[in-house]
């Protein structure tokens, strides 16, 4: 029996809207059947009759029944998403993609570096690591965001820093009334890294141009490509690996990535 | 079952039984015109049309019936395929089938069709097999093969879904004479050298498998060529070996909805876009048309090669035909190609 039901969303409800930053939302759904997820995997959210995108779960893999995406607001799309309410049906297909290599992080040093709302799928991979602190040996994360009021999830850092063997360091772009913390871009916070640079394995995801510079800096500091992985987005519609949009390369995101090792792209045009 | 001979009549009338379900002489073709169409070049459409429609529903979703009428499929025979869309459906079998994710609706049309070539007996002007590792004729990949010879055809079932359809359609074949076979193999060999000496000034020599050196997408050199391109589509519309498509949906009540997915084409300028206007969020990885335009010709003969290995190009020549710029993708790879 073929069946097309692959292309067809699972209804999901939506059980909580969040007002993260002024341009950032998360909502929170519940699929009718639990969707279990890998931190890195994405899904196609549906919202009926408008569209579907492809967005990373910003909440835990632990908890499939109860699914948290975060969305910036920035086309058709995810301006009628942000006018959702609770109580609406949306729908979701998935997971997608590889997601992070949790399992190959054992002794090593993990370096989370987000721009934006870019922190969002890179929270899955943190809150995975917080799971189960035992198999890393470290766990630093830079973040960076325009203003402080675009500082996404700022009520966790705390909780999450105060675990052992993490570290957080936080920048806003500049200097803003009531701000005492670092200002300029993330990149700032990759200078003079105090990391064991051998062991050291980084996640990264923003906006392209933070993904180009802060690549960039990592390299500087001695990083080799297949020790930096990339959160990359291209126009994806299938997520499966057949409809042939997401390419860098030979790679399709959608199968081959959407965190694709830096050394298997770094000479692809276009990357950034 | 090899060397048999098969009358071109008794053929006409196992036809007529409507056992052929898309032939290269047009989806509605006549036994007669089907029949005459195997011994012309190969036709101006693929089958990719039939096996993978351009515009097709996925399914429904919502509040209200959300099942399409089933596709009732009884295996039938597309017939007078040619070797380079047998290479093309070994590709799209790979693309489409060996993934994580199978592309069911394909999957659904592609296994039960009986696959009945032909080989040409003449060449369109722009056909190219020869310069991409084909020939122009199959040596595998179809049920049934039906080699065009004085009267009638050399008929070769190479699997038991094969040998069923000639045993149903009452297709019982004479053994084929010494001078039959001796007539196949000298116009399999015009043929080649037709294919051959009509591409010998392009420069393109193609190994099946391997990548040919490209520049890449970000490379000005490709502007020589896109500065003919109209964004039009007709040639990944056209390719047998496209596949690229986009899914949409459409309300068919308040809360009903249809998700309908349509062939999309790398070289329009809607293709990457994504959403975002800040100049921090690039809206689209190529721009400029000649990257895209690149990123179609590297897929063929770059990309394909590492994904799949095999080439994305099987040398049907039918872009050229349909290219409104006479965009010449033989021209173009075989200049390029470092």
């Amino acid at each position: 029996m073929i069946t097309t039901d692959s292309y067809i969303p699972t209804p999901a409800k939506l059980v909580e809207v969040i007002d993260e930053t002024p341009t950032i939302k998360t909502l929170v759904l519940a699929p009718a059947e639990p969707m279990s997820f890998k931190a890195g995997q994405f899904i196609q959210l549906t919202l009926p009759g408008v569209g579907e995108g492809p967005f990373t779960p910003s909440s835990s893999p632990s908890r499939p029944d109860r699914i948290a995406i975060t969305i910036l607001r920035t086309g058709t799309v995810t301006e009628r998403l942000h006018q959702c309410r609770p109580g609406d049906v949306l729908g979701l297909r998935g997971p997608y993609g590889k997601g992070y290599p949790v399992d190959k992080l054992a002794g090593r040093e993990v370096l989370v570096v987000g721009g934006g709302v870019g922190l969002a799928p890179l929270r899955a991979l943190i809150l995975a690591l917080l799971d189960d602190l035992g198999p890393i040996k470290r766990l630093s994360i830079r973040y960076g965001a325009r203003g402080m009021e675009e500082l996404l999830f700022r009520r966790e850092y705390d909780q999450w820093a105060s675990r052992p063997k993490v570290d957080m360091r936080v920048t806003i772009d500049s200097p803003q009334s009531g701000w005492n913390g670092n200002t300029g871009v993330v990149t700032t916070l990759l200078k003079n890294l105090d990391m064991t640079l051998p062991q050291c394995v980084a996640f990264l995801c923003g906006p392209g141009i933070m993904l180009q510079f802060a690549t960039q800096a990592l390299e500087s500091e001695g990083l080799r490509p297949d020790q930096i992985y990339l959160s990359m987005n291209r126009r994806m519609s299938c997520g499966m690996g057949l409809c042939g949009r997401c390419n860098i390369g030979p790679y399709y995101l959608c199968k081959d990535g959407p965190d694709m090792n830096y050394a298997m792209i770094k000479d692809a045009p276009n990357v950034f | 079952m090899t060397g048999q001979y098969l009358p071109r009549e008794k053929l006409a009338e196992a036809l007529a039984d409507e056992r052929c379900l898309w032939s290269a002489a047009g989806e509605q073709a006549s036994p007669c015109e089907t029949i005459a169409g195997l011994t012309k070049p190969r036709s101006s459409l693929s089958p990719k049309g039939w096996l993978y429609p351009s515009l097709q529903s996925v399914g429904r979703y919502g509040d209200g019936p959300t099942s399409p009428p089933a596709e009732a499929q009884a295996p039938r025979a597309i017939v007078g395929l040619r070797a380079c869309e047998l290479a093309a459906l070994k590709y799209l079998d790979k693309m489409l089938l060996d993934g994580p994710f199978q592309e069911p609706l394909y999957q659904s049309r592609r296994k039960s069709a009986v696959l009945v070539s032909t080989d040409c007996a003449a060449a369109a002007p722009t056909c190219f097999c020869t310069s991409v590792g084909g020939l122009p004729f199959a040596a595998d990949g179809y049920d049934v093969n039906l080699s065009p010879v004085e009267g009638g055809f050399i008929v070769d079932a190479a699997t038991d879904r094969g040998r069923a359809w000639l045993a149903s359609a009452g297709l019982d074949c004479a053994a084929a004479t010494a001078e039959q076979l001796a007539q196949r193999d000298r116009t399999r060999r015009a043929a080649t050298e037709a294919v051959g000496g009509q591409n010998r000034s392009t420069g393109l020599q193609a190994v099946q498998g391997q990548s040919l050196g490209l520049p890449d997408d970000a490379d000005p050199a490709w502007q020589r060529y896109a500065a003919d391109c109209v964004e039009c589509g007709a040639c990944t519309n056209i390719c047998p070996t496209c596949y690229c498509f986009y899914l949409y949906d459409q309300a068919l009540g308040p809360k009903l909805f249809e998700r309908i997915r349509t062939w999309d084409s790398c070289l329009l300028g809607t293709y990457h876009r994504m959403a975002g206007t800040t100049p921090n969020m690039k809206p689209t990885p190529r721009p400029r048309l000649r990257s895209r335009l690149a990123n179609r010709v590297l897929h063929k003969f770059t990309y394909a090669p590492a994904q799949c290995g095999l080439l994305g190009c099987v040398g049907c020549g039918r872009c050229i035909e349909a290219c409104l710029g006479a965009i010449d993708i033989r021209q173009v790879a075989g200049e390029l190609r470092q």
